[in-house]
């Protein structure tokens, strides 16, 4: 072999292994928001984010921008009179196709539910604080010593064939529910476990359920075995299902029939006209909607992907969306042709402490702290004080997350009680209290040992997903070494969402510390998440103060507004004593809307109903 | 020949065996399943624990397996759990979708790639040739995803001739001119973008080939027996250069059904390439495994394909 070609041999082979290298080395080009919300809310991951902190002598960057989510509307500004008729097309922001299980009774995910919401409603509606109201198509009265709820049916609302809604309809969903055939998740939450009889009827020894009695066309009541707040803010079930549509239809055959799936109904203010599966749903008005005929002529939902949301707005694709990516909104801030209005999210990101493990066999939390290395109180709170989450919301977030304080969000506006001094970000004082407590720095490495001068080591878990899932662990972990404190990555990587989800709820031992999130549902009570009894209490926090303070919150005498306040107040207190978890960051929930969109509120409870809505144009206006 | 083909059909059965069984184990190995998207306060722990009992998710995987298989064999694949429908009509509904897809981009890229690579080959070292060639190694370089999102902003939200996302514009009447013309519209640019990146390979492997069988002696031959140019090129020359082309067409027609992942993704296309990312992400197990199985079948098919269309093209290497 000559020499010349020794050398083209050469050259062929370095550039083949300088290729490979280079592949191995840069591999983020797939979208790191993968798919987190199968269900509704669920948990929370942090989503992509440009953390875009290029230092730029520019006046104002947008990208460092501080933004304030009070300086947001929840309602559009046009406040011209509406044009007669109109089409509104509804982005629904998903990276994945919407499942197609258009009813309330049988759907799972969050995209299936922001169709329904257009053409069938609740019967109650809700007012800011998700507390039901008398305005809703039906209404109903509590009566706290005989422990039973009475419902009638406002005489005017019909199912979009024409039939009447009557009792006998909304009954059958519970009877539905509670079927053993039932193939949905809405069983077992207390607005149907709480129904008198519900059992016989569930193990199939009735027909029907012992605890509801139906009075006439209109109305009927039914027996709880004990009445708590909860029922009214989000526990009873108030979606109706049309018997005459479904009751041919074996139970467990439901949701892959076609009224579920190519012809749903509901009483909503708008009719399904055509699905394109996955994709789009074309709707037209309802002009029998019991509150009034819509303004719009017709609405139509389509799936948009969040990476061309910007410019399906912009180009007026879309007038409103489902969900709109804080990140990106500092970048489009200016967008001539929408306005950004903003609400509190009903979420928050906190970071957890493993305190001690699930017992399966007995459903319930074993506290343990004299057993984790996590179990001192101090060690927490220092942990807590010693990160600067304003910050961390501003330099990651544009002012969009902020600090947050107590685990009731200030989105429950009645609840959430922001007298509560949480610790704030204070090095000295995170010092002082590790100093307390005994962990103290021996072999002079910089780190501190604990109280028996062993070498500690506290293990993190976070989740990956977006760009500032590790710049934000690199963070905290950076300012727990600020005060001695040695904190590692578990497996010295973030976790996919599946595994970290998996080895949390598992109580895997490596697991010290983890950063989750949390959305929150309507109804205020946090037992769900941090109850004795509840399986996703994931930091296994259980004491009787808390026990008694959560049971209270769902007693009789918390049918008192103020009562169940104090209530709560309480909890929040003694969640920041004890701080099983402590909240990092609240956020703001942005959603833009086209120019000539009027009658649109995002805040609950707003008493802006989608029949309202209207366009002061035939055309979307379009971004200059 | 047909001794052949049930030959290589028989070889297929144990190999997808082997990649169902494969399949089942990695999927199972995964972390989280269908129903650990479901942490959400609002629903009861118990209503997930008993859909997980009911689903069979708790069962070890071999018996997973063997309900899978039992299934199967009767065209069964279960129902998809994020769906609540039978993966068969769920994969129906896609595959249509994606084969239009793909159907489109193998025309363009035919279309586009044959003339070019005959340009090229037939001109070779001229300007046009140089062209050609530059398109060709820009197209190399550039990754689909790049360009298929390129296009997208730039035709679609830019200039907005085209559709930007879905199948079908909403509300047509399904089976109306209208509605087959919307399909289409909405077909064209990620048909386009499939092709204009996909066309590279091909010019380049024709462009090679008609080099190197215009130096052949019988090439010399038809030229000294006074064949026209345009003849020794359309029949001498473009015949003995398809062959590689004709392999790969095979291929081609599996990628009929299994799609294009980045171009579905980009463009939110429901086709069978969305539909398995998505099926993965969301542990959507009895989809991951239907469609690995079909598209390691097309695979098989595929290679089986390639080599019929050879051996007709080609009678020098048809099989005895």
């Amino acid at each position: 072999m000559s020499k010349s070609l020794w050398g083209k041999y050469l050259f062929v082979l370095m550039l083949a292994l300088f290729l490979v290298l280079a592949a191995c080395g840069g591999d983020d080009t797939g979208d790191g928001e993968t798919d987190e919300d199968p269900g509704d809310t669920t948990e929370e991951t942090d989503d992509p984010d440009d953390d875009g902190d290029e230092p730029d002598d520019d006046p104002v960057d947008p990208e460092d921008q501080i933004y304030d989510v009070s300086d947001f509307d929840t309602a559009v500004s046009n406040d011209g009179e509406p044009i007669d008729g109109g089409d509104v097309t509804f982005g629904l922001v998903s990276d994945t196709v919407f499942e197609g299980t258009l009813n309330w009774n049988f759907y799972q995910g969050n995209p299936d539910s922001q169709i329904i919401q257009f053409f069938d409603e609740a019967l109650l509606s809700m007012d800011e604080n998700y507390t039901y109201t008398q305005d809703g198509a039906a209404t109903y009265e509590a009566d706290q010593d005989a422990n039973t709820i009475t419902f009638t049916i406002r005489d005017d609302v019909q199912w979009h064939d024409g039939e009447e809604l009557t009792a006998e309809d909304w009954v059958y969903s519970y009877e539905v529910i509670a079927h053993p055939d039932y193939t949905g998740i809405r069983w077992g939450t207390p607005g149907f476990t709480l129904i008198e009889g519900i059992d016989e009827y569930r193990e199939g020894n009735t027909d029907s359920i012992p605890g509801i009695e139906i009075h006439d066309e209109k109305s009927f009541t039914i027996q709880y075995e004990r009445l708590t707040p909860s029922l009214l803010t989000g526990g009873v079930w108030t979606y109706a299902l049309p018997k005459h549509v479904f009751e041919d239809i074996p139970v467990a055959e439901m949701e892959e029939s076609d009224a579920v799936r190519e012809e749903p109904i509901g009483i909503g203010p708008f009719v399904v006209d055509s699905i394109v599966p996955g994709e789009s749903v074309s709707m037209v008005k309802n002009e029998n909607y019991w509150r009034g005929e819509p303004n719009l002529d017709t609405l139509t939902v389509k799936v948009v992907n969040p990476n061309v949301v910007v410019q399906e707005l912009e180009t007026g694709g879309v007038d409103i969306v489902s969900s709109f990516p804080t990140d990106q909104y500092p970048e489009n801030a200016d967008m001539s042709n929408v306005e950004f209005l903003a609400d509190i999210d009903l979420a928050y990101t906190y970071i957890g402490f493993k305190l001690g493990h699930w017992d399966e066999d007995a459903g319930e939390v074993v506290y343990e702290p004299e057993n984790m290395k996590m179990g001192n109180k101090n060690l927490r709170k220092a942990m807590w004080h010693a990160v600067d989450n304003d910050s961390v919301g501003e330099q990651f977030y544009n002012g969009l997350r902020w600090s947050g304080t107590t685990l009731i969000v200030p989105s429950h506006p009645d609840y959430h009680d922001d007298s509560i001094e949480a610790p704030s970000y204070d090095p000295d004082e995170a010092n002082r209290l590790l100093d307390e407590a005994g962990y103290e720095d021996i072999d002079g490495d910089g780190l501190r040992e604990d109280p028996d001068g062993e070498e500690l080591v506290i293990n993190f878990a976070s989740m990956s997903g977006g760009d500032v899932a590790e710049p934000i662990a690199n963070y905290y972990m950076q300012a727990w070494e600020a005060v001695g404190l040695n904190v590692e990555l578990v497996d010295g990587r973030l976790l996919e969402f599946n595994s970290f989800y998996d080895r949390v709820e598992a109580d895997d031992p490596e697991i010290d510390i983890y950063q989750g999130a949390w959305g929150v549902g309507s109804d205020v009570d946090p037992s769900g998440l941090y109850g004795r009894n509840a399986a996703f209490n994931y930091p296994r926090y259980a004491s009787e103060e808390n026990d008694r303070l959560l049971e209270e919150g769902i007693s009789d005498e918390a049918f008192d507004v103020e009562y169940r306040q104090e209530v709560y107040s309480e909890w929040q207190e003694l969640m920041v004593e004890e701080i099983p978890v402590f909240p990092t960051l609240y956020r703001a929930l942005m959603l833009p809307a086209n120019d000539r969109i009027v009658n649109y509120d995002i805040a609950p409870g707003s008493g802006v109903y989608w029949y309202e809505l209207g366009v002061t144009e035939d055309e979307p206006v379009v971004a200059e | 020949m047909w001794k052949f083909i049930v030959r290589r059909l028989i070889i297929t059965m144990p190999q997808i065996v082997v990649l169902s069984l494969f399949v089942f184990i990695l999927a199972s190995l995964m972390p989280g399943d269908a129903l650990s998207g479901q942490i959400d306060p609002n629903i009861s722990r118990d209503a997930i624990d008993e859909m997980r009992e009911r689903l069979g998710m708790n069962d070890p995987w071999y018996i997973q397996y063997k309900d899978w298989v039992v299934g199967a064999v009767q065209g069964d694949f279960g129902d998809s759990f994020r769906f609540k429908m039978p993966v068969t009509d769920l994969i129906w509904g896609r595959i249509i979708n994606t084969f239009w897809l793909s159907l489109v981009s193998v025309i363009f890229i035919y279309a586009i790639g044959l003339p070019l690579g005959i340009i090229s080959g037939r001109y070779n070292d001229r300007l046009i040739d140089q062209v050609i060639t530059g398109y060709t190694y820009l197209g190399f370089a550039t990754p689909l995803f790049i360009f298929a999102l390129v296009t997208l902003w730039v035709f679609g939200f830019h200039f907005g001739w085209f559709p930007t996302g879905g199948s079908v514009a909403p509300g047509l009447e399904p089976g109306s001119m209208e509605y087959i013309l919307s399909k289409l519209h909405h077909l064209l640019l990620p048909g386009l973008s499939i092709a204009l990146i996909g066309v590279v390979g091909t010019v380049q492997y024709l462009r090679s080939e008609i080099i190197d069988t215009k130096q052949k002696d019988f090439i010399l031959l038809a030229r000294a027996k006074g064949a026209p140019e345009s003849r020794v090129y359309n029949r001498h020359i473009f015949r003995n250069s398809v062959l590689p082309i004709a392999a790969f067409f095979g291929y081609e027609i599996t990628m009929l059904i299994s799609g294009s992942v980045f171009v579905e993704r980009i463009y939110s296309y429901p086709g069978m390439g969305n539909l398995f990312i998505e099926s993965i992400l969301l542990r959507d197990y009895s989809v991951v495994t239907a469609l690995v199985l079909l598209f390691g079948l097309a695979a098989i098919i595929g290679a089986l394909l390639s080599d019929i269309i050879l051996s007709i093209v080609d009678p020098r290497i048809r099989i005895k």
